[in-house]
């Protein structure tokens, strides 16, 4: 991508300042959140999620596995995030590797918490079938489609419009006779479907340092003028999930709490937006 | 049709679609079946003799299939005496001769500027042909050739006119006060059919104190305005302030500066102003300074925040503006 | 495994010569010059294209006809099982090549010299039939890029088993082990540019 002429740098910053950004939003302003459900029909789990320019693509897949042998008691999450070439030519070949793997890894901090799986945004514990035998091991995969900044953010709603969308198979466990070292037969009905518990699931805000101020929801020309960025995730219940920072420049630590409380009052709003798209989403997709 | 991409509700769809059903129906009225899309045949009067000289009558996006003329683009069926050729719809800019454009500097080459134009390729700007910025006709110098980046440098946004194909690609010229760096302001991309070829691209809204231009190859520059005459002390300040970001590398000294430089109530025209050419661009709608103005009017009479003007509401409002006012001017027509 | 019941339908209720439902949209990526998704039952595909444009690499670039360039990649939530592989595996260069050799067939390249125009296809979902799903999406996103070409390229795959010739495979059909075989036609020239016998 070409860069920008001073002249632009200028004004971008300079809006920024004036709280009046390019498009017209307000430092913390989000661009229009479109969601769409039940996109991948193979998969357990999908939503696509458009805010702006960006867009992108994010599935469950659920398969029976067996829990690892340090957290019996829990299964397996895991969080893989792809930038399709359709997005940005320079991403062709393995030149989005490097996005993908940092989006992956920021997810994966975001949303799963420690690893010993505590902490997570995804309750590890509903996902097991028979304790240190069988467990669901979930299979998150992003893509991302077209990209216009903010793909973090994007991403994170995305993954939660997914799982909410994620019906788990109910599973019969037939009443193993032989001794304790098989593993036990499972029957997997075609029919019931356990809906996904995700009111847990953080929302991620990523504040964008541009000059002295931060904005909330960057364009990619925004972000090209970023010195650093703080994600921050929050869940409903106005807890920090996950904290990630990105970008050279160092940062004040009394900014970065004026940051994280920020945070957690746009991600309020941007939780009950999110909600409610997701509620139409659903609706829309049970009638068509 | 190509879908729009917008997020809408139930009544919104449904009006949206009444409105772009009657956009049609007026449009139909003038130009039945002239459009087409790829390998379609496009009839011709064959007693006009077009037949016998198809070769060299052929325009873009046709080519010849058994004595038959077949479309190679989708778009509008064009005739001109008896030459046939297809306006493709959705396409990479097709230079003419005088266009202005809007262009990014790529890269300062010996005695030349490459410039990203939307094009197939990159366009050329010798240094040869533009008035240098102390307006002064003279041979250049191994020195000018040197300074070349203090006149523009990697990534600057600049507007310039075409001025004709040469062996080694497209070349522009910038011979004039009005041409030359673009600054304070912001850079939109629209798909180049919706600028139409006009006799004025340069506009300055005065009641708003923006410069709007619409460059034909779909690059469309929104700023503050800009005297021309003073370039020459423009230029000087720009040097100065390079030299400020070079010494300290941080840009916090010159934020403050732009921000007085920019005052508020301008860049809120400028940001609506671009709003109104991104919501155009969403729906498909020409880009012309009147409808913009009207647009700008319109948000700001609804008293609408600016950022507003992107959603689905505002964008179905504009489809039914634009329905009255062709219907009108066709009633005038 | 019986592929066609006594009556004449295939497992999913088609007669032989049915094709899937088909269905398409343009201008799905907003950032590209053209691009389109083209379903077929269940495959899904996105297709992107860029350009034409300036030559990245200079010393690729031709002197009397444009560079055509093409990536093919299966996003992982795309196969019925989920599998990790890295992209540009054999079959996918194998792929990009067959849709790039397809698709500069009918664009009419000497029209952009030196210039460089990039297909990107983007599987979303796959269900038998990618190749020609993503030939098709392909053809759409060029003509939304305005591109000239001589025509449209269209695609079906189509196979032989229980000695039943069957039209469009899905998975099951395409996994089944028979004969099959991929065709793209130019249908105003009347035209195969493309024919693939696959195992």
């Amino acid at each position: 991508m070409v860069g920008l002429s001073l002249g632009e740098k200028h004004f971008i910053h300079g809006g920024i300042a004036q709280d009046l950004r390019s498009d017209g939003r307000k430092r913390l302003t989000y661009r229009p959140i479109y969601v769409e459900t039940g996109v991948i029909p193979q998969a357990n789990g999908s939503a696509r999620v458009r805010m702006g320019g960006t867009d992108v693509i994010a599935t469950v897949k659920a398969e029976l596995g067996r829990p690892s042998q340090l957290q019996p008691d829990k299964g397996k999450v895991s969080i893989h995030i792809d930038c399709s070439s359709t997005a940005e030519p320079v991403f062709e070949g393995r030149g989005g590797e490097e996005l993908s793997t940092e989006l992956s890894v920021s997810l994966q901090r975001s949303l799963l918490g420690g690893k010993s799986g505590s902490g997570a945004g995804i309750d590890l514990s509903s996902l097991v079938v028979v304790e240190g035998k069988i467990c669901w091991d979930l299979y998150i995969d992003g893509l991302v489609v077209c990209s216009d900044g903010n793909l973090l953010d994007a991403l994170g709603a995305a993954i939660k419009a997914a799982l909410s969308n994620t019906g788990i198979p109910r599973v019969q466990v037939a009443s193993s006779a032989s001794g304790d070292e098989d593993q036990p037969e499972v029957d997997i009905s075609d029919e019931e479907f356990l809906q996904f518990d995700t009111s847990g699931v953080p929302v991620i805000v990523t504040l964008t340092k541009v000059g002295k101020h931060y904005i909330a929801d960057a364009t990619a020309e925004e972000e090209s003028q970023m010195s650093s960025a703080v994600s921050i995730s929050v869940n409903r219940k106005g807890h920090i999930c996950g904290l990630t920072k990105r970008g050279g420049a160092g940062l004040d630590p009394s900014i970065i709490l004026d940051m994280i409380s920020v945070a957690k009052h746009v991600s309020e709003k941007l939780m009950n937006k999110l909600d409610s798209e997701i509620a139409a989403a659903e609706a829309s997709e049970d009638e068509s | 049709m190509r879908g729009t991409q917008l997020p809408l509700n139930q009544t919104q769809k449904v009006r949206l679609q009444r409105a772009l059903q009657q956009l049609e129906s007026l449009s139909s009225k003038i130009n039945s079946n002239a459009s087409v899309t790829v390998a379609d045949s496009i009839p011709v009067n064959y007693e006009d003799g077009v037949l016998k000289y198809t070769s060299r009558l052929l325009g873009h996006g046709t080519s010849e299939l058994n004595g038959e003329i077949v479309a190679t683009v989708c778009g509008i069926v064009e005739r001109v005496n008896k030459l046939v050729y297809v306006r493709a719809l959705r396409a990479r800019y097709k230079p003419e001769v005088g266009d202005i454009i809007v262009g990014r500097v790529v890269e300062v080459a010996p005695k030349r500027w490459r410039i990203e134009i939307n094009y197939s390729q990159n366009a050329v700007l010798m240094l040869s042909s533009m008035n240098l910025p102390d307006g002064i006709q003279r041979r250049r110098t191994a020195v000018d050739e040197l300074n070349m980046r203090s006149i523009f440098e990697e990534s600057d946004v600049i507007c310039a006119e075409v001025r004709g194909f040469q062996h080694d690609g497209l070349h522009l010229q910038a011979r004039s006060q009005k041409y030359g760096k673009l600054k304070r302001g912001q850079l939109l991309t629209v798909p180049p059919y919706l600028v139409k070829r006009r006799k004025q691209h340069f506009h300055y809204l005065e009641q708003y104190g923006i410069d709007v231009i619409l460059g034909c190859n779909g690059f469309i520059w929104v700023g503050e305005h800009v005297e021309a005459t003073d370039d020459m002390v423009e230029e000087q300040v720009s040097k100065s302030e390079q030299q400020t970001m070079n010494s300290d590398g941080i840009l916090t000294d010159m934020e403050e500066q732009e921000q007085v430089s920019t005052p508020l109530e301008i860049r809120q025209y400028v940001c609506r102003a671009a709003n109104a050419v991104r919501v155009l661009a969403t729906l498909g709608f020409i880009v012309t300074i009147e409808v913009i103005v009207e647009i700008v009017n319109l948000s700001s009479s609804m008293n609408l925040d600016i950022h507003e003007m992107l959603g689905s509401e505002f964008c179905v409002l504009v489809t039914e503006k634009e329905v009255e006012r062709r219907t009108l001017t066709k009633k005038k027509g | 495994m019986e592929f066609v019941s006594p009556e004449g339908l295939r497992l999913d209720g088609r007669r032989p010569t049915e094709m899937r439902q088909i269905r398409a949209e343009l201008g799905a990526v907003a950032k590209a010059d053209g691009s389109a998704v083209f379903e077929m039952g269940n495959t899904k595909v996105v297709a992107a294209v860029y350009g034409p444009r300036e030559v990245q690499n200079r010393s690729q670039q031709l002197s009397d006809q444009a560079l055509v360039r093409c990536e093919y990649s299966m996003a992982n939530f795309s196969t019925g099982d989920r599998m990790r592989k890295p992209k540009g595996d054999r079959r996918s260069t194998e792929i990009s090549l067959v849709i790039r050799q397809t698709m500069e067939a009918c664009i009419m390249t000497h029209l952009m010299p030196r210039s460089q125009i990039d297909i990107f296809v983007q599987v979303l979902q796959a269900d038998g039939g990618t190749r020609s799903a993503c030939i098709n999406a392909a053809s759409l996103a060029l003509a939304d890029a305005g591109i000239p070409m001589r025509d449209l390229v269209t695609s079906c795959s189509s196979g032989y088993l229980n000695s039943t010739p069957l039209l469009d495979l899905n998975y099951v059909e395409d996994s089944a082990g028979g004969p099959d075989v991929t065709v793209g036609i130019l249908p105003k020239l009347d035209r195969v540019t493309l024919l693939q016998r696959i195992s």
